[in-house]
C-alpha cells in the first residue's frame, strides 16, 4: 500500500517540476539537495509571471488599480501564510527576505532592547549559522551569556541538559525544529512549555520543519518561529517571522524607512500597527506573492501527505544506506516506519573526502551537499571535518535514492583499495 | 560511471599522494608557518617552511591539515616542488600555478609531475581546494618570520 502511495505522490508532482527533467553530465539529474533549497514548481512560477505580467505596482501606496492588485495579491499571500502555520493573526506574520533576516529581527528589535548584563540566552550545539551569529552579537553588546543544549548518545537534543539550564535568568530559547546536519526532531511544544515556566520566550528555527510537515504555532506556543520561502518551492528572498500579536506590538521596529511609519515629522514618527511596522521599503512584493501560492501548491497535495511519503522515503533511503559499511551517518535512526526523523542524511565514507564524494556523484547526475552545512561548531562538537548529506523531498523517489546508492558505493569503490 | 573527467581530474597520483603523503609533518626547525583556511568547506592547511642561512632559499616545506584528495595531493606536490626554490621562484610559481588552474599554463619539464592537477581547472568548483595551499605558501613567503593571521582563500 505504502508503495502505491509513494508512486502516486512523487509521480503525480514531478510533472510540476520542469527542472528536474534534465540530464547532467548526460545522466538524469537525482537532486538530493532539498535541504539547501528546494525546487520551484510551475504554480509557483505562473504566479511570478502572473504578478509581473498583469499587476506590477508598488503595494499601499497607490489608488490606481495595479496597485490596489498588488496590495491585495501581497497581502493575500500573508493571510494564505497565516493559514498555513495556524497564526492567531494576520498581523502576526512579518515578510523577511529569509530565515536569517527573522531571527535577525528579532535580535535587534527584541534582544536589543530587552536583554541585560547575566541574562541568558540557551542556543544548542546543532544552530545553524543563522541561529547563532545574531545571538552572539546581542551578547556581545547586551552582556548576556550564551548556553548550549549538547547532543544524546543517539545525537539528539539532550532535553534533560535543555532543562538543567533553565532558571529565571534565562530570558531566551532559540532552538531549531528539525536539524539542517542531524535530521532529528526536536521537541520544541515541550521546550516551550519548559521555557514559559520560567518566564523565558522560545524562537523556533523552522527553515527545515515547515516544508516538510503541519506547524500549527497555536499548538506549539512558541513566541516566535521563523523560516525561509525558497525551501517550501517559493523563489529565494522572501521568508517570513511569526510572532505572537501583543509581542510584537510590544517590540520596537527594526528598520526604518517607507512602508513602516504612521506619522512622519521632520524630527520624528509614528510607526505603523502590525505586521507593516516590521516592514520597512518596498517589499519582495512577487516573491510574497509566489509564496502564497506555493502553500497553497503545498497545501493543496497535503502536509501530513508529504510527511507521511518522506517517511516512507526515508524508511527506503537508511535501508539502502545501511548496505555500505563504510558509512557514519549522524544524528538519530529513524524508526521502522521511517518516522522520527527528518527525510536527510548527513553521513561520511571511510577517508573518501565529502567533496570528493560530491564531485564524483555530480559526475552520475546526483546533486548532494558537501561541506559544514553552516553548522560549524555542531561538526566541531561531532570531531567531523565535513560531511556529505542528501536531503529528500517529495517529489523525489526510491529509484532516485537507488541511483544515489549505486553512486555512493562506486564512489568508494574508485577511492577504494586507498584505505583498505 | 567514471568517466574519463573525473579520472582526468583524480589522476593516480593524485590518489597515491592523498594516501600517501611524502610531506606531512613539521619542518625542524620552523622559519615560517602559516595556517590556511577554506571558510565555504571548512577545510585547513597548517604549513611550515624551512629556509637556508641565507633567509631566502627554501630548504623544506611540510604541511598538516585535513582536506578533500584534491587539497593534500596539492599540497603534497608542492612542498616537493618547494626543495632548493627561492623565495622569487616560489612566489612564480605560485602565479604559475594560478593560470594553470585557469587552464592556461603549465609548468615546463623540470616540474611536470605538477601538471597532473591541470585536471582540476575543468572542475571550477574545486579550484579553490587545489590552490588553498599555493596561497599559504604565498603568504607564508611574504609575512615575515612572524606566523600571521590564518588566509582565507575566499
Ligand atoms: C535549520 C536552518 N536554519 C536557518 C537556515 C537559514 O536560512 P536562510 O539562509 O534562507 O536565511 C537554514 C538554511 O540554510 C537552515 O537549514
Amino acid at each position: 500500500m505504502t508503495i502505491i502511495q509513494e508512486k502516486t505522490l512523487s509521480a503525480r508532482t514531478r510533472p510540476d517540476f520542469p527542472i528536474l527533467n534534465q540530464t547532467i553530465h548526460g545522466q538524469p539529474l537525482v537532486y538530493l539537495d532539498n535541504a539547501a533549497t528546494s525546487q520551484k514548481p510551475i504554480a509557483v512560477l505562473e504566479a511570478l509571471r502572473q504578478y509581473y505580467e498583469h499587476d506590477n505596482a508598488n503595494v499601499h501606496r497607490g489608488v490606481h488599480t495595479l496597485s490596489s492588485r498588488a496590495t491585495d495579491a501581497y497581502e493575500g499571500a500573508r493571510d494564505q501564510v497565516a493559514a498555513f502555520v495556524k497564526a492567531a493573526s494576520r498581523q502576526e506574520i512579518v515578510f523577511t527576505r529569509n530565515a536569517s533576516e527573522a531571527i535577525n529581527l528579532v535580535a535587534y528589535s527584541w534582544a536589543l532592547s530587552t536583554l541585560k548584563p547575566g541574562d541568558e540566552i540557551v542556543l544548542s550545539v546543532m544552530e545553524h549559522h543563522s541561529n547563532l551569529v545574531p545571538w552572539q552579537m546581542m551578547a556581545q553588546r547586551t552582556g548576556a551569556v550564551l548556553q548550549h543544549v549538547e547532543l544524546t548518545e543517539t545525537e539528539e537534543f539532550d532535553f534533560e541538559q535543555f532543562k538543567s539550564l533553565l532558571s529565571e535568568k534565562t530570558k531566551l530559547v532559540a532552538v531549531v525544529h528539525v536539524s539542517n546536519t542531524l535530521g532529528c526532531i526536536n521537541p520544541v511544544k515541550e521546550i516551550c512549555v519548559e521555557a514559559h515556566k520560567v518566564g523565558a520566550r522560545v524562537l523556533i528555527d523552522a527553515c527545515q520543519s515547515v516544508p516538510h510537515m503541519a506547524i500549527d504555532v497555536q499548538e506549539l506556543d512558541c513566541d516566535w518561529l521563523v523560516a525561509s520561502g525558497h525551501k517550501m518551492c517559493a523563489p529565494t528572498g522572501i521568508g517570513f517571522l511569526y510572532g505572537k500579536l501583543d509581542l510584537l506590538r510590544s517590540q520596537p521596529p527594526f528598520m526604518g524607512g517607507g512602508e513602516m511609519i504612521a506619522d512622519v515629522f521632520l524630527d520624528h514618527s509614528t510607526y505603523a500597527d502590525l505586521p507593516h511596522k516590521f516592514e520597512a521599503g518596498t517589499p519582495a512584493i512577487g516573491e510574497a506573492i509566489a509564496l502564497g501560492a506555493a502553500v497553497e501548491y503545498l497545501s493543496k497535495i497535503g502536509m501530513d501527505q508529504i510527511h507521511a511519503y518522506e517517511e516512507d522515503l526515508t524508511r527506503y533511503l537508511f535501508r539502502q544506506l545501511a548496505t555500505i559499511p563504510e558509512l557514519r551517518i549522524y544524528g538519530p535512526k529513524p524508526n521502522a516506519d521511517g518516522s522520527g526523523r527528518a527525510a536527510l542524511a548527513s553521513f561520511t565514507a571511510g577517508g573518501v573526502h565529502p567533496h570528493d564524494l560530491s564531485t564524483i556523484l555530480d559526475q552520475a547526475g546526483v546533486a548532494i551537499r558537501a561541506g559544514h552545512h553552516c553548522t560549524q561548531p555542531l561538526h566541531r562538537y561531532l570531531k567531523a571535518q565535513s560531511t556529505a548529506r542528501a536531503s529528500l523531498y517529495f517529489y523525489n523517489t526510491r529509484e532516485e535514492i537507488d541511483v544515489f546508492v549505486a553512486a555512493l558505493k562506486d564512489a568508494i569503490e574508485f577511492f577504494g583499495g586507498l584505505f583498505g | 560511471m567514471t568517466t574519463g573527467n573525473l579520472r582526468d581530474l583524480y589522476q593516480q597520483v593524485i590518489l597515491e599522494r592523498y594516501k600517501k603523503p611524502k610531506f606531512r609533518g613539521v619542518t625542524a626547525p620552523v622559519h615560517r608557518h602559516q595556517r590556511g583556511h577554506n571558510p565555504s568547506c571548512g577545510d585547513t592547511i597548517e604549513l611550515t617552511v624551512q629556509l637556508d642561512g641565507t633567509g631566502d632559499r627554501i630548504e623544506e616545506v611540510r604541511f598538516e591539515g585535513e582536506g578533500c584528495a584534491i587539497a593534500m595531493a596539492s599540497a603534497d606536490l608542492m612542498a616537493e616542488a618547494m626543495r632548493g626554490k627561492t623565495t622569487a621562484e616560489a612566489l612564480d610559481m605560485v602565479q604559475r600555478f594560478q593560470t594553470m588552474m585557469q587552464g592556461k599554463a603549465e609548468f615546463s619539464t623540470e616540474h611536470r609531475k605538477l601538471n597532473v592537477m591541470q585536471g582540476v581547472s575543468q572542475f571550477p568548483v574545486r579550484i579553490k581546494c587545489a590552490t588553498l595551499t599555493w596561497h599559504t605558501l604565498k603568504a607564508a613567503l611574504e609575512a615575515s618570520t612572524q606566523p600571521t593571521e590564518f588566509v582565507s582563500n575566499e
